[in-house]
């Protein structure tokens, strides 16, 4: 389940490639795992899961795939490329082999900077937005964390609260 | 041979036709079957049964396989229907698919569409005010179209009796341009909305800030429990149509009330290609079907004939029902059919913040959606540079403030623990658009559907006086922010469409005076008298109100007399 979607495996499964189905675009098993911990570093396991756990990855992935023109969709895929050959050029390893201390390290070096079009900012932004949605629409936070009701059954027009 | 032919005839033969299971159409079909008559409701979709055929209604956000959002695909199959607010993961079920029912934009015209039994009625925003006088006497003061063969006296009563039947939420606000109706308790206002309400009294005399008044079972009465609804949950995700049957359609109230009788006969797939006029008999003697699937025509016949097929699509079939009497369409001897087609003016809003009432915020959800300002201008005379005016939605809200702009645990717990933002005031127009001649449909003469059936030319435009409107609007609502001390006030002025409305109305008008008008004061074809038409198609005029509870009125009122000229043998 990606935050709460079923997501079917692909039945054509080779190894190494990514275990979803995707219709545009082709993701390795190994540029999945990178994604994974790049949105878990972005919204980490706490005393709550984090994003690896309630499948973030795959629910951007998802929305790549069917929401995006196919130049950005391409661009997603370079710039995910990049941003792991920074691993390898500051570290020497894969992002995904990193300690967390060096994934927060790089992971904020490029949320400091500005939009542009390349392609390392554009597989940034859409990462991004895309996960902080994924998180707030997951199954695990509407249920716990902020509780989406499906009857709210009432409307309080003068519901008190803490003034700023 | 004979004997076959006049058995079929008799198999398919009715008190009673209505083209159409919409809003309109499944308020004939109630009244006609509750008199008695046996009823034909033909339907060009499929059937969307109450409950049972509205998949998505219980679904949690995180149950869409997009949350919500259309994919790229669907986007782009679909240009026209993706403009609609309503055209999400969660509705578009609902909705007519570009390329499933195409038609010609002579102009540009965003034709919005619901092709199943129960029509828009199951997707439609739930606004329901009444008319007065100052918009049935609009076109007789201000000088276009014609005038109004009726006024608010002939159609009180019946807006009483369908309000009580379908259940209407609203406070009685005793104003004369608005009329008070048979409500269930209005939804209330939030803080800030009763705050400016407040704000609107004090500094202007004939400006009102009211409770939307909404087709909502705010408290539901034994009629609307007999129907099997139940009170309006708050959900507000009404497109999906409602488990509850909290707001009115004709899914959840007139079909299975019309049902119940014994007298209806509802067929879905039924594409009505057109009326049929017998030259030998003089009169309209039934339809002419092609069943959506199979293609195979079929002919049904019945005394009266309703036409409740969506504004534009009534205009379509009477221009397609052509005879040796009536060879431009039935009813068409001014050639006026097709033509005076009206929509309203939603091209603007605007936007603000305002810091004060931080005490408050809202808990649960408004089905009616907040506030509602009624048409202040040129009510009582003429006052502006444009003709007639606009009405007003007006909403506050809160939002959480969510700071996405930090990565990690910093992110994570901004998220979570985000604080109120400050409340968000905005405001849409709904302006009455001038009938013109210039804006009509008529019939493509080469271009075909796969039923048989030529397709739609719409020309249908904007024109300078909704643009002089459009920058009042924008200018009193500015002051009127301004004047409650709003802040960060933003206008928002789209160039969308028309037709993205989906209030299209006109082009079968009604009138006094068969040369320049179709329908008579009973909605009634003057040439043909077993002919209604009872929807969108027949609207004089289109003042600012929500049209559909009118629709509502007409239709009954229009079967009253149809039942009653049956019985005095006026119409056989």
């Amino acid at each position: 389940m990606a935050g709460g979607l079923a997501l079917l495996p692909s039945c054509l499964r080779q190894e190494g490639k990514s275990t979803i189905q995707l219709k545009n675009i082709s993701i390795s098993l190994k540029q999945e795992n990178i994604l994974a911990e790049i949105v878990e570093t972005l919204i980490p396991k706490t005393d709550t899961p984090g994003a690896k756990e309630l499948k973030i990855h795959l629910f951007v992935l998802k929305m790549l795939d069917d929401c995006y023109e196919e130049k950005e969709q391409e661009q997603f895929v370079k710039g995910l490329d990049q941003f792991n050959e920074q691993a390898h050029s500051r570290f020497s390893k894969s992002f995904e082999q990193l300690t967390v201390s060096q994934q927060r390290e790089l992971l904020s070096a490029q949320n400091l900077i500005a939009d542009s079009s390349a392609d390392l900012a554009v597989f940034y932004k859409i990462m991004k937005e895309r996960a902080i949605d994924g998180y707030l629409n997951s199954q695990y936070v509407m249920t716990n964390l902020i509780i989406w009701e499906l009857v709210p059954g009432r409307y309080n027009g003068y519901f008190p609260v803490k003034s700023a | 041979m004979a004997n076959i032919n006049l058995d079929a005839a008799k198999a398919n033969s009715y008190d009673v036709i209505v083209i159409g299971s919409g809003i309109s159409g499944g308020w004939a079909a109630k009244e006609f079957t509750e008199k008695g008559m046996k009823t034909l409701v033909l339907e060009r979709g499929r059937d969307v049964q109450h409950i049972k055929d509205y998949p998505t209604t219980n679904k949690y956000p995180y149950e869409f396989e997009h949350r919500n959002e259309l994919t790229l695909a669907i986007k782009k199959e679909n240009p026209i229907v993706s403009k609609c607010y309503a055209f999400r993961e969660d509705a578009m079920h609902f909705m007519v698919k570009d390329k499933e029912h195409p038609y010609v934009q002579e102009k540009p015209f965003d034709w919005i569409r619901g092709y199943q039994v129960g029509g828009k009625s199951l997707l439609w925003a739930r606004q329901t005010q009444r008319w007065s006088d100052f918009d049935f006497e609009g076109p007789a003061r201000d000088d276009f179209a014609v005038d109004w063969p009726i006024r608010y006296k002939d159609i009180a009563p019946w807006y009483s009796y369908v309000e009580k039947f379908a259940g209407i939420a609203g406070n009685k606000d005793g104003l004369s341009e608005l009329p008070d109706g048979e409500f269930l308790p209005g939804f209330p206002l939030n803080a800030v909305e009763d705050y400016f309400k407040g704000v609107i009294k004090s500094k202007y005399a004939n400006r009102h800030v009211i409770s939307a008044r909404c087709a909502h079972l705010s408290k539901p009465n034994q009629i609307h429990l007999d129907q099997g609804r139940a009170k309006c949950q708050n959900r507000t995700l009404c497109q999906r149509g409602c488990p509850f049957g909290g707001y009115f359609s004709s899914n959840a109230s007139t079909l299975p009330w019309a049902a119940k009788t014994g007298n209806l006969t509802l067929r879905p797939f039924s594409v009505v290609q057109s009326v049929i006029y017998d030259d030998a008999k003089g009169k309209v003697t039934g339809v002419r079907v092609m069943d959506a699937n199979t293609k195979s025509v079929t002919e049904y016949y019945a005394k009266v004939v309703f036409i409740n097929a969506g504004a534009l699509n009534s205009n379509l079939i009477l221009l397609n029902s052509t005879s040796k009497r009536f060879p431009n369409g039935l009813g068409n001897d001014n050639s006026l059919l097709g033509k005076y087609v009206a929509f309203h003016n939603y091209s603007a809003r605007i936007s603000a913040e305002y810091d004060g009432l931080a005490q408050f915020a809202t808990d649960g959800r408004n089905p009616a959606g907040g506030g509602y300002i009624p048409r202040f201008r040129n009510i009582f005379k003429q006052e502006t540079n444009f003709k007639r005016g606009y009405a007003a939605g007006f909403g506050a809200s809160r939002y959480m403030d969510r700071d996405r702009s930090g990565t990690g645990e910093t992110l994570k717990d901004s998220l979570l623990n985000a604080k109120l933002g400050p409340w968000i005031v905005s405001s849409h127009m709904m302006g009455e658009t001038i009938p013109k001649e210039s804006n009509f449909v008529s019939l493509s003469n080469n271009k075909k559907d796969e039923w048989g059936v030529p397709l739609l030319n719409i020309s249908v435009e904007y024109d300078e006086n909704d643009v002089l409107m459009k920058a009042d609007y924008i200018e009193q609502l500015t002051e009127m922010f301004t004047e409650a001390g709003f802040k960060k006030i933003t206008p928002n002025i789209n160039s969308q469409s028309p037709g993205l409305d989906i209030h299209e109305m006109g082009g079968v008008r009604m009138g006094s005076d068969p040369k320049t008008s179709l329908l008579n004061k009973w909605n009634q074809l003057h040439t043909c008298p077993n002919v209604f038409v009872t929807d969108g198609a027949c609207m004089t005029s289109t003042s600012t109100q929500n049209p559909s509870l009118t629709y509502m009125a007409l239709t009954a009122r229009a079967v009253d007399y149809a039942f009653k000229m049956i019985n005095q043998g006026k119409i056989a």
